[in-house]
């Protein structure tokens, strides 16, 4: 765990200290007060001297911030977090393109099945339920815009 | 006599047919929520924020809220059926809850929840009426350096409060504020750190995040070990035995005390009083270590005391637009997406959404009561859905809350992103809340300190010399504080 909170709070020192760069395309002072780089500036230079305060803490301290257990997944569990996250990027790239109903029908199928699930006419049914069912609902009855695709899908 | 007339004005607002539906749908879906593992109330909510956009105001914040503490009850049935908090506040009910499920006893342990839910809630609606207006007239006095004050206190309490080390939870308020610092300059319109791309000219999404972290960070963190062992139990016995009555009596009442007042702190979130709750009854118990084996006090207390501060964490968000946990940062959003402000003008400019709001919170916990009685077995019927089914399902919900806000799949991307961050920041134990109350009070804060500073001309002393401001920056300095003055007192015992 500590390793993983030295790397946390770097990847904070190197994003604050990115904005406090990018702070200074702003003006930090106009004719009426502070300007649009004020506030950013001030922001980015606290939470670098914080994220540098807690990697101190964590790598000099004598009392640790963090508990014992590891943050790693096992493997069985890494790989259905790898499933889902597959699932979810691959209906984000298709969802302007192929629209809400094919891409969550392919979303739906996909899941169930790559999760385990051997029951094909329930995974089928839970798909057109979720992607046709639910696109009628919010699209005609509570009028929610939802992508149409290419094929006005 | 102001204040009567208010609430009869809340209350015809709040019997119109409508919106008596809209906060029977709100209870139903938050219950649901509730019970649903994977899905907390943040998330929830934020998904179902697509359906009220076609609503009038006052029907979706009716149902918005609705949902709010219909989640609150519905988290306490996998508690005591699977030992698996339905949400964070539940967690607590576990101990006693889950041990009586064991026994054979869950439908006590429900019903009691049921019956302290609906006392803490109703008590807490009342306590609302009754404070939120002369709350909301003394902020009306409140100028920038003030405001300002108030959102440093807010987000100190939620960042003193959170995490295991206050650094980290400091850091993920900062981390909100520079999310917040994405798009429009709030002062003078000017864009700021959009990286050349036109979705981020509006800011990053409230919602998407809210979603990601909480919705789909949590979904990822369920994947891990993702099969629930619910208990087989026969849930026809609801009520208590009746030498039970006298002893959950009491937990309910104290429960409900504590609940309320933990409430009113902004950011104290609803697992301290809970836990707070539940220490409590043990110490005034004769029988303290029955405590964990399954007694029906260590399930009342926590439950009312958990309603009871979701009902009196609307005083802050009403009164001063300051939003306690980030269920009600997103309730905050959703009034803001519907053309409404809250805090002390709301109770000037719209009373009709305030006091509509505050009366069919009593309506929706006599619903919730009425509802989870009788319907206890179909939601512990629920959380048999195999799993297979139910995270797809939720995500396919997430998906469509963060798309439809701006039509953007841009949004669902963004939701993606902080789904994973969400689980990164879950797994190395940093608090998620600090960063979704700082998205949505950066805006505001910002302004605040940068017109407070055009008011002296840059004199930043401005803070500290109007009284109020500076008793409210007193207070967050001693709240971030004590942690290391604590710290140091406890290395010069020891030296």
């Amino acid at each position: 765990m500590k390793r993983t909170w030295q790397v946390a709070c770097i990847l904070f020192l190197a994003g604050a200290v990115v904005m406090l760069i990018s702070s200074f395309e702003y003006p930090y002072k106009d004719r009426l007060g502070p300007g649009p780089g004020f506030f950013p500036f001030w922001l980015s230079l606290i939470v670098v001297g914080l994220s540098i305060a807690l990697l101190f803490q964590i790598t000099r301290g004598q009392k640790a911030p963090y508990g014992s257990e590891s943050p790693y997944p096992n493997r069985q569990g890494a790989g259905r977090i790898l499933i889902v996250l597959v699932a979810l990027v691959g209906s984000l790239a298709m969802l302007d393109y192929l629209g809400f109903r094919i891409s969550l029908l392919l979303f739906l199928l996909f899941l169930p099945i790559a999760l385990g699930i051997r029951q094909w006419w329930v995974v089928s049914l839970f798909a057109l339920a979720g992607s046709f069912g639910i696109f009628h609902v919010f699209y005609h009855w509570l009028k929610v815009p939802l992508p149409m695709g290419f094929f006005g899908l | 006599m102001e204040a009567f007339q208010y609430w009869i004005q809340g209350f015809s607002v709040a019997t119109l047919p409508i919106n008596l539906l809209y906060a029977f749908i709100g209870c139903i879906l938050g219950t649901l929520i509730g019970v649903l593992p994977g899905l907390g109330p943040a998330a929830g909510t934020a998904i179902l924020i697509p359906i009220t956009f076609n609503l009038d105001p006052i029907g979706a914040i009716i149902m918005l809220a609705a949902i709010y503490y219909g989640a609150m009850y519905g988290g306490t049935i996998t508690s005591v059926l699977v030992n698996v908090p339905g949400e964070a506040a539940s967690v607590i009910t576990c101990l006693d809850g889950y041990q009586m499920a064991k026994q054979g006893r869950a439908g006590p342990a429900l019903g009691i929840a049921a019956i302290g839910s609906f006392i803490g809630g109703t008590f807490a609606t009342f306590a609302l009426m009754v404070v939120s207006l002369p709350l909301a007239s003394f902020a009306l006095r409140f100028g920038p350096p003030e405001v300002f004050a108030l959102l440093v206190v807010g987000l100190s309490l939620v960042t003193g409060l959170s995490g295991r080390s206050v650094l980290a939870a400091l850091l993920m308020t900062l981390f909100g504020l520079m999310l917040a610092m994405v798009g429009m300059d709030p002062v003078r319109g000017a864009p700021r750190f959009t990286l050349g791309l036109p979705p981020l000219y509006d800011g990053v999404g409230f919602i998407p995040v809210v979603m990601g972290l909480f919705g789909v960070g949590e979904i990822l963190l369920s994947m891990e070990a993702p099969v629930l062992n619910v208990i087989k139990t026969k849930l026809t016995d609801l009520l208590p035995k009746r030498k039970e009555w006298k002893v959950a009596s009491g937990a309910i009442g104290r429960g409900t005390f504590i609940g309320f007042f933990l409430g009113l702190i902004p950011g104290i979130g609803a697992i301290i009083p809970t836990f707070l709750a539940y220490v409590v009854e043990k110490k005034v118990s004769k029988h303290p270590e029955k405590f964990g084996t399954g007694i029906i006090e260590g399930v009342a207390s926590p439950e009312t005391a958990n309603n009871s501060y979701a009902n009196g964490a609307m005083v802050p968000l009403l009164s001063l637009g300051i939003p306690g946990s980030p269920t009600l940062a997103v309730l905050m959003g959703a009034f803001i997406i519907h053309g409404l402000t809250p805090g002390p003008f709301l109770f000037k400019e719209r009373p009709d959404v305030v006091w509509g709001l505050i009366a069919s919170m009593y309506l929706g916990n006599v619903m919730l009561l009425i509802l989870n009685l009788p319907l206890v077995g179909f939601w512990a019927k629920l959380l048999e859905l195999r799993h297979q089914y139910l995270y797809p399902g939720i995500l396919l919900f997430c998906i469509i809350g963060a798309y439809s806000l701006n039509q953007s799949v841009f949004d669902v991307g963004l939701m993606v992103l902080f789904g994973v961050l969400g689980y990164i920041f879950r797994k190395v134990d940093w608090p998620l809340a600090p960063t979704i109350l700082a998205l949505i009070l950066g805006p505001m804060m910002e302004r605040a300190l940068r017109t407070s500073l055009e008011m002296s001309a840059g004199d930043i002393t401005i803070l500290v010399t109007r009284p109020i401001s500076a008793i409210l920056l007193i207070i967050a300095a001693v709240v971030l504080l004590s942690p290391a003055v604590r710290l140091l007192a406890q290395k010069a015992g020891k030296d």
